[in-house]
């Protein structure tokens, strides 16, 4: 083995390693989906996690009086201000209790969810998911069997989708 | 001495030069011996200055600019034109000698670094759209050495609020010796030690506490201290809008000198501090309004003197903010927008549908601002009125603004730019209220007023308070903010603090006022609708939001009557809960929803037994109990609990279907202190006794 292969060799393994860093769990592979067990309300979901930005717990949210009852109020994350929705009011059951767990949604504008428990990270087979065919509309897009029952999964681009709607936002305020 | 020989001088040249330039405008509006004579102290000041680093072409434009005022010093008359014309010449080569000192920003280069998003901006949108007159420079958005003076005060002050703190940690470890000294007196534990050892504990836990209230007052202070430094910091990203003033004043002195009319500048409103970047695409804008304001706008001599004005004409930009908006606005005193014109370009230029109906003046302002239409009868050097508003319409896009017109003929015209503020320094008055923190700005603070307990209740419950003979509308700040939810416990406001927005007042009560501070007022989020009484949000400390009320909201929302219901809320809270004994379901809930909207805080049971249990598990204002009840009924636990010394004291109220005199009696005779009757229930009765029995 000349000293070039060692060294191109080297270098490959070096850029493989930094890559396992720099990849995102949820590219691990295609066969399984990376999933957040979680409950909005009294009702238990799933969330995608590659559809989520980030998972923060006790986020202090300064309730903002308004007239979208689902907003809870506003949160500061790095040094911007988030627009956070509970989610189990946007979904239609919710709570007086104040959620704790807060799950930034990636795109624009910033948006963040709320949801009142975690029970766990999980992965799946992507084949266990039950995709509905068609539309079925509002924001669950499929089902996944886990122990303890089988979940709804919130997709969260459609959440974020029912939150413009909610606010008469539209893509072209985007453009602009 | 640093390596940079020119350091100081580029500071001090950039604030002379920038005094020269409006003093040059203002002594062409108003000459005078006063003005004349600080022109020259500020050229020679420079003079002395430049030649000391060596600049001898600046010391020699200064010395020039010298020699043309000196023959004014004792006169009030104006200068000649030409000499007008040398000194904004001179004016001009100055002030570009000394911009070109400006360092390439070279790494490492030792210089003050000027704060952030100061670079022209404005250049490109004027070049590109007028290449008949040359690209504007933006204006010189730059903190004032006033606010960085202001910054190194806070955080000097803020470093000696680290004093107590260090010698807090001197105090802590003395009284870590003295408590290991005692844990030693108490192991030899010799005879009469005890006591010794006692009296030292005691000292000690005394100290201890008289250290901790120290550190935690020295720790409020720091960190209130900490919270005025990030805002003077925030607000040294933001500049006056003064600062465009002197630009858009060259802008009009050389269009009138241009066309040989006279016509003076009044800029308004310059205090107003904005983020450099919408100022400076403003003020692009501007410079081609006022430039249209004196072309189009301003009549020559004659025609004014025809039309009875003075030979002068008046060009005025005013700014301002409203709410979460600013609005520049110029007005000149011209001969208004001429609508026949516009007609005839808006047809000449196939823009009005042959056979539709004549559009009124409103429509063809629309028209004009739209575009592509010029009044201007031949393309004189200064620009049509088109291209000018297409620019502002241009910044207006931009920022997400509006543009309107409005004229009046023979009188003038007025083209109104108003631009959502992205970020707006305001000095905040931090209010609480049922455990939130908002802030009002200052500027719409008339008064505070503390109120009493009873006034309180009075004006929460009328949504009026009376003050300085006028009656104003009032609004609980927690009601605002919880905006129809529940409200948290807590008192009646302490304090109303008047606010005056749009010529109406409004007084707002809180609990308590907890200081003033500067801060940056953000917009709030797209996807965060919020009621008009928030105007924004700030960031405290720990990046957590803190709402910035709007004083135009709080005084329209009163103005609307809302709140005033959720106001009565936090007046009518009572220290001590309410017992509710009842086996009827829906009466508990009924009862409970009368009570907790009237402010109350309630506890339930559904039995007399498990009522006397929650009795004398916690201290209750008052027990509202059913007579009919399996088990132990109403009279048995009034009865009861009246024997009861714990208990005796605490108001009980029957509540009862029967009604006959008999039950009535009876009630009484057991010791309650009210009898209400369901049949008849009347929800003002039964919270009229509680108000009479429950003390506040």
């Amino acid at each position: 083995m000349s000293p070039d292969t060692v060294s191109i060799r080297r270098s490959d393994l070096r850029a493989d390693f930094d890559r396992s860093f720099a990849e995102p769990a949820r590219r691990y592979d295609r066969e399984h989906v990376e999933l957040l067990a979680v409950r909005a309300g009294d009702h238990p979901y799933a969330l995608r996690l590659s559809q989520a930005a980030g998972l923060f717990p006790d986020r202090p949210v300064t309730p903002l009086p308004g007239p979208a009852a689902a907003l809870l109020g506003v949160a500061g994350f790095g040094g911007g201000i988030v627009p956070v929705y509970d989610l189990a009011a946007l979904l239609g059951h919710p709570l007086p209790e104040r959620p704790r767990w807060l799950v930034l949604v990636g795109g624009a504008p910033a948006l963040a969810f709320a949801f009142h428990r975690l029970d766990g990270h999980l992965r799946v087979p992507a084949d266990t998911i039950v995709t509905e065919t068609g539309d079925a509309g509002g924001s669950l897009r499929g089902m996944v069997p886990l122990p303890g029952g089988t979940r709804a999964i919130v997709d969260l681009p459609a959440a974020r989708a029912a939150v413009h709607a909610l606010t008469g936002h539209t893509d072209a305020d985007e453009e602009r | 001495m640093s390596g940079d020989p020119l350091r100081y001088f580029r500071i001090e040249a950039r604030e002379l030069v920038d005094q020269i330039s409006a003093g040059v405008l203002d002594l062409d509006q108003q000459p005078g011996p006063d003005l004349v004579a600080r022109l020259l102290r500020f050229a020679h000041t420079l003079k002395g200055a430049a030649r000391v680093v060596k600049q001898q072409e600046i010391a020699d434009r200064a010395h020039e600019f010298e020699e043309v005022l000196i023959p004014h010093r004792t006169e009030d008359a104006p200068l000649a034109t030409d000499q007008m014309r040398e000194l904004l010449r001179l004016n001009d080569e100055i002030e570009a000698r000394v911009a070109a000192l400006e360092p390439a920003p070279a790494p490492g280069a030792d210089v003050p670094a000027p704060p952030p998003a100061t670079g022209p901006v404005a250049g490109p949108v004027a070049g590109q759209l007028e290449p008949g007159v040359p690209p504007e420079t933006a204006p010189p958005p730059r903190a004032a050495t006033a606010d960085v003076d202001d910054l190194l005060d806070a955080i000097g002050e803020a470093h000696a609020r680290f004093g107590p703190l260090r010698t807090g940690a001197h105090a802590l470890d003395r009284l870590h010796r003295t408590a290991e000294n005692l844990a030693d007196q108490l192991r030899s534990a010799r005879a009469g030690g005890a006591d010794t050892a006692r009296l030292g504990a005691l000292r000690l836990a005394a100290d201890l506490s008289a250290l901790g209230r120290r550190l935690t007052d020295s720790v409020e202070q720091v960190e209130r201290e900490l919270d005025e430094i990030r805002g003077r910091a925030e607000r040294l990203r933001l500049v006056a809008a003064s600062t465009v003033f002197t630009a858009l004043h060259r802008a009009v002195r050389d269009a009138a000198d241009g066309q040989g009319k006279r016509v003076r500048f009044e800029g308004r409103g310059g205090d107003l501090r904005l983020d450099p970047h919408v100022l400076a695409l403003v003020n692009g804008a501007f410079l081609h309004v006022v430039r249209n304001a004196v072309a189009h706008g301003i009549e020559p001599a004659a025609d004014r003197a025809a039309a009875g004005k003075p030979a002068e004409g008046t060009v005025v930009v005013e700014v301002e903010r409203r709410g979460r908006f600013a609005a520049f606005r110029c007005t000149d005193d011209g001969r208004g927008f001429d609508v026949a014109a516009i007609r005839r370009a808006a047809r000449a230029r196939g823009r009005l549908a042959p056979g539709a109906p004549e559009p009124d003046e409103r429509a063809l302002l629309d028209l004009l601002l739209r575009g592509g239409i010029s009044t201007s009868a031949g393309v004189t050097e200064v620009s049509g009125r088109g291209i000018g508003l297409d620019v502002a319409r241009d910044v207006a896009d931009q920022l997400d603004g509006a543009v309107t017109l409005g004229s009046e003929a023979g009188r003038g015209a007025t083209v109104e730019l108003v631009v959502p503020l992205a970020l707006l320094s305001v000095q905040g008055l931090v209010l609480e209220a049922a455990g939130t923190v908002a802030t009002v700005p200052l500027d719409a603070v008339r008064t505070c007023v503390r109120l009493l307990p009873d006034q309180a209740a009075t004006a929460a419950a009328t949504g009026r308070m009376a003050h300085e003979g006028r009656a104003l509308p009032f609004l609980s700040l927690a009601g605002v903010l919880y905006a129809g939810a529940a409200v948290p416990d807590s008192g009646p406001p302490g304090v109303a603090v008047v606010l005056a927005a749009d010529g109406e007042a409004v007084a707002v009560g809180v609990d308590r006022l907890a200081g003033t501070s500067t801060l940056v007022v953000r917009p709030l989020p797209k996807l965060a609708p919020a009621a008009p009484v928030i105007g924004g949000v700030a960031m405290d400390l720990d990046g957590n939001p803190r709402l910035v009320l709007d004083a135009q909201g709080l005084v329209a929302a009163a103005r609307n009557g809302r709140h005033v219901q959720a106001g009565a809320v936090p007046a009518a809270v009572e220290r001590l809960p309410i017992l509710i004994i009842d086996d009827s379901l829906t009466t508990r809930m009924l009862e409970r929803s009368i009570l907790e909207s009237a402010g109350y805080q309630v506890d339930l049971a559904a039995s007399g037994e498990e009522g006397l249990t929650k009795a004398r598990a916690r201290r209750y204002g008052l027990f509202l109990t059913d007579i009919d009840m399996p088990g132990i009924d109403g009279f048995t636990f009034v009865a009861r609990t009246r024997a009861d010394p714990a208990l005796s004291g605490v108001p009980a109220i029957l509540v009862s279907s029967r009604s006959s005199a008999e039950d009535r009696q009876r009630g009484a005779e057991v010791g309650a202190d009210a009898y209400v009757v369901k049949g008849e229930f009347d929800q003002e009765e039964l919270l009229a006794h509680i108000r009479r029995l429950v003390p506040s």
